[in-house]
Order: C-alpha cells, then structure tokens, then sequence
C-alpha cells in the first residue's frame, strides 16, 4: 500500500459532489501558476547554457540558435573548475556517509538502548535547532580549525559540515526507531545478537526510508554550503564549485553566460535527478519520521 | 573495528555483574553508540557556541601579538551603545517581517488545494515539482536568483524593460548590492525556495485531519471558507506554530545571502547583525572576535527571546 495511494483514497472520499468541474478546473490552473513559478528560473538557466553567444546577450527567453560546446568548453577553459568540482563531491560524499553513520548509531541508542542522560541529549539537540549555532560558532570554528591546522585545507570542511544537519538526522533517525517495535531487537539480542548485529541486520531495513530523507538533507546541506567554505578556505582551487560560482561574475570571457549556466546546470542537475528518482521513498520517509520529528 | 569493540562491550556487560566498576563499564557500553554524534555535536556545536560566550567577555583579536583580557562586560556594553547594534537588529527584523506571512501563507492556500487533486499521478507529479527547489542547495539558489536580478541581463529586468516597457535601461530597477529593493528581493527569493517544502509540510497536516469533520461541518451548512476557519486551521495550528518559530529563526540569522547580496556597506539594508558580527570578526581592523562574539551573542539571545514569546503565544490551549 503506497502512501500515493492511501492519499489519493482519501481524496476520493473527500471529493463532494457540490464541487463543479470549474473550480476544479481552476485549481489546477492556480497550482500550475505556482509550479510556473518554480521552473521558470530554472528553464531560464537550463536554455542559457545552450544559447549561443550573440543569443545570450540578446535576453530573449527562448535561443536562436542552439549551442552545445559550452559544457565543453568549461571544463576545458575555466583552470579549476574540475578541481572545484571534485572537492565538492569529495567532501559532500564524506560527510554525508559520515552524517549518516552517526545519525544511525545515535537514533538507534536513543530510542532502543536509552543509555542513562539520553533526555539530556535530545534536548540538547532539539535546542540547537532554534539557536543560531552556525552564524555564532563560526567565530570560534575559526580559531578550532586554526589550531587543528584545517585553515585553506579541503578536507577540514568535512568536521563542520557533519553539523550542519546532524542534530536533525539523529532526531529524524530516532522518530524512524520509534517506529520499530523494542521486541523485534530484544528477540534478536536474546537469539545472541549484539545491539551492532541488530541494528544492521533488522533495523537499518526497517528505517530505509528515513534513510533517503537524511541523504537527501545532507547532500543539499554539504554540496550548497557556503559561510565555512567562503571564511575556513581562501584559495579559488581549494573551494568548493558553488562558492566559485557565486564570486563568478557573468560577462565575458570564461565567465560568459551561457558558460556560468553550463556550470550551473552541471552543479545542480545531480541533486535533481536524485531526488525525483527517489521521491517516493522521499515522501514516505518524510511522512512516517521527519515531520513528526 | 567498531563491530569488534561493540561485541566486546555487550559480552562483557553480560557477563560479568555487580561492582560499582562494572556500573560504570555497562554505562560506557551503553553510550557507545552515541559516542560518534556527539563528537561531532560537542566539538562543532556546543564547545563553539561556549567559546564563543567566553570570548565575548575578553578583548580578544585574532591578528593581534597581545595576549587577550578578560573585559567584562565591556563589549556588551560598547556594542548596546553603537547605533549601528540597534540598526542591524532592526534590519534583520524588517526582513523577517517581509519575509514570513509570504512564507506561511502561499504554502497553505497551495495545500489545501494540492490536498483535493484526486488524480493520483497528479498529485505525485504535483509535489515532486514544488519540492525540486528544496533540493537546491542554498548557495545555487542565491546563485541563480543573482542571475535574475541581475541589473543589465537580468530576464526579470529584461521582462520590465523590453517585454513591458515598464522601465528604461536608465531607471531599471537595481535589485541587489544594498539598495532599498534588496531585502525585499531576498524576501521573494527566500519564499521561492521554501514553498514546496513547507507545502508538503501543510499536505502532511491535511492528511491528518479525520475527513469526517470538514463532512460534517459541510453539512452543518458551513462554506468552504468557515470550514477551513474552524476545522481545518485549528487542527493545523501545532504544525504552522512550529514553522512560523523556525522560519523566524532562520530568517533573523540569514547571513549568506547578505554576503553574496549586500557586502560589507554599513548602511545597507542587508548590514545585519549577523553581518556586523562577520565583519568585526573577519574583515576590520585586527579582527576584533571578542567584540563579534559579544554582537553575535546579542542577536542570538534577542531572537531566542522572541521566538519564546511566540512559542508562549502560540501555545495549545485548553
């Protein structure tokens, strides 16, 4: 039973025979306005990084003529555009899996091992979603990563980005373990398994769809990143592509337009395909664990 | 490796009972598995927000030979007596104004009518586009909508110039770079990003609402706009309370936009606090941290202050 499904049953019982065929009608015309809205600037970006150069210029939505050798031309012309690409899946791809990891172990102790002062932490945690902690701590992040050697250094980015969203994965996490009954983990434990072998083998099948959404969360989180890139890393070749692009001034040159869009398309387009791959695993995890959280 | 340790921890905690050591041997099993967050959260989060406290109390500047002193109050009190403190404040205030009923609302009105698409595959297709800017990271959100804005080849420029013929490229509307229309674009920008998030927010809140109650109040002869009044906003209240408590939240702290936006012009609008901060800890002078910390400590507690007072005001009642 999906839940598009169980969605679209309630609808039909919603469904009152009073509504006419027009307001239905306008509905959907209101909603397309708003889903308008949403693609525009994006079919914007996606036509400019086709667009010829005279077109680019010119401000017309739709191309004269078409244009496909920028994508080539980026990677060929702009010197650390693959370096700027490669540090940014580099350190997305290592802290995700490291976000990930310890949301988890800490969801899982949370809710099924309750370690004495386990309220203490959730709380804690709960408060540092409505305390400005990345705008504050950035001054003395600053000064930690300076004494650990990490300023100007790619890799260094990775301890602060597992902050980002890391309080809100644990508490994603431990929602998703909520819903796993204490049982199934204490009859696997009795059968001789540690809480290590019950957790991989029983519950990480049980939350996968949680498991989409702390991704997800991470991956936007880490791969969009700026205040720590712009401020712990000085050096263009040691940044991440999205700090590079946005210093990027359109123009001429390797900054064209329709070159800054190609870059652009080629940043954002991963996340996308993802995401829409994954939807409904997305939507179910955000149902059973992430709003409630 | 971990695995190793884990098993030897639970066998052990078995095994043996009894002594005050195993107590304490059974606790430190039992935290281990949250041991690797709260690395993470205590050094990156907790720690740094409490330097950053101390620090507020000292003289302390990053490029200077001298050793720091513990000052007091002193920043404090510099700080609450600048000007350019209650500005910045005020600032990040009007933008949050600007930003959060366009943030609430939109995303409800598209709910309720997302809600009664009966068409299944629609519907899918429906939230999969609101939710696409979602997952747009934040910094290549900013980056397009400066495309946007841009002044000469921006297209919502070139839609009020050569489409409408609403401006002269003389007097186009000069969007970013701290003019009075740039806390305002932000704004738009801002709701752009979140609708489908917070839409699907809403969606979820709907489907939770027992259908029979909007019925029956149908029946009582309600019209649609008394039935949303009376049934579905109250059963909507705990969801709206908690995002209008944590759009304000992230809007009083916005600081990337102002730095790809506004820049470091003390009398732009996008001259925050969260801005003065940044540019008394990293760009002036020796780097005044502690004097930052004590402005970033300022904003925090007054935005702290005021999302309490909303979550009192919000409470459920009865």
């Amino acid at each position: 039973m999906t839940l598009e499904a169980d969605h679209a049953d309630i609808n039909a019982l919603r469904q009152e025979p009073s509504s006419s065929v027009g307001t239905a009608a306008l509905r959907h015309v209101v909603i397309n306005l708003f889903n308008l809205a949403i693609l525009l600037p994006l079919a914007w970006v996606l036509l400019m990084s086709v667009k010829s150069l005279p077109d680019a210029t010119r401000g017309d939505f739709w191309p004269k003529h078409f244009d496909f050798t920028h994508y080539g031309f980026v990677f060929q012309h702009i010197a650390t555009l693959p370096v700027n690409l490669f540090n940014s899946i580099y350190v997305t791809t290592a802290t995700v899996l490291i976000t990930t990891a310890c949301a988890v172990l800490a969801g899982y102790a949370l809710v099924h091992i309750k370690p004495l002062g386990s309220g203490i932490v959730v709380t804690a945690l709960l408060i540092s979603l409505y305390f400005p902690v990345r705008v504050v701590s950035i001054i003395s992040i600053y000064q930690t990563q300076h004494w650990l050697g990490l300023i100007n250094n790619t890799s260094g980015l990775i301890l602060p980005y597992i902050t980002l969203q890391l309080a809100i994965s644990i508490l994603i996490m431990r929602s998703m373990f909520q819903l796993v009954p204490h049982e199934m983990f204490e009859s696997a434990r009795v059968d001789g398994a540690g809480h290590w072998r019950a957790l991989w083998e029983i519950g990480l099948p049980m939350v996968r769809n949680g498991l989409v959404v702390i991704f997800i969360v991470n991956f936007v989180a880490a791969w969009g990143e700026y205040l720590f890139c712009l401020t712990l890393v000085d050096d263009e070749a040691k940044r991440t592509m999205p700090v590079v692009l946005a210093a990027a001034q359109g123009g001429q040159g390797q900054w064209a337009w329709p070159n800054l869009a190609a870059v652009y398309v080629i940043v954002v387009t991963p996340g996308i395909i993802a995401f829409t791959l994954a939807q409904r695993l997305f939507f179910k995890g955000l149902m059973e664990g992430a709003l409630k959280g | 490796m971990a695995q190793v340790i884990a098993n030897d921890e639970v066998e052990l905690g078995a095994r043996v009972s009894g002594g005050p050591a195993e107590v304490i041997r059974k606790g430190m099993s039992e935290w281990l598995f949250l041991v690797p967050a709260l690395v993470f959260f205590i050094g990156y989060q907790v720690w740094p927000i409490i330097r950053v406290l101390w620090l507020s109390f000292t003289n302390f500047q990053l490029l200077s030979d001298k050793p720091s002193q513990w000052v007091g109050v002193d920043n404090y009190a510099q700080a609450l007596h600048d000007p350019l403190m209650w500005a910045s404040l005020w600032r990040a205030a009007l933008f949050t104004m600007m930003f959060l009923p366009g943030t609430i609302i939109l995303p409800l009105l598209l709910a309720i009518l997302v809600d009664r698409v009966a068409n299944q595959r629609l519907a899918t297709v429906y939230r999969v586009i609101l939710l696409i800017p979602a997952v747009i990271p934040s910094t290549l959100v900013f980056v397009l909508w400066k495309w946007m804005y841009n002044y000469q080849s921006g297209p919502i420029n070139h839609l009020l110039v050569d489409t409408f013929g609403l401006f002269t490229l003389q007097n186009a509307p000069q969007w970013l770079g701290g003019t009075a229309l740039t806390l305002p674009a932000i704004a738009i920008m801002e709701v752009w990003w979140g609708l489908g998030y917070h839409t699907i927010f809403f969606i979820a809140g709907l489907a939770a609402i027992p259908k029979d109650m909007p019925d029956a109040a149908r029946i009582d002869g309600a019209n649609e706009w008394q039935v949303f009044w009376h049934v579905t906003r109250p059963q909507l209240a705990p969801i709206m309370m908690i995002l209008v408590v944590l759009r304000f939240g992230s809007a009083m702290a916005v600081i990337d936009e102002y730095l790809i936006f506004g820049g470091f012009n003390r009398a732009s609008p996008t001259y925050t606090w969260t801005i003065f901060m940044y540019d008394q800890a990293f760009k002036t002078g020796l780097w005044r941290q502690g004097y930052a910390a004590s402005i970033g400590m300022i904003g925090a507690i007054a935005m702290m202050f005021v999302m309490a007072a909303l979550l009192w005001i919000f409470r459920p009642k009865g």
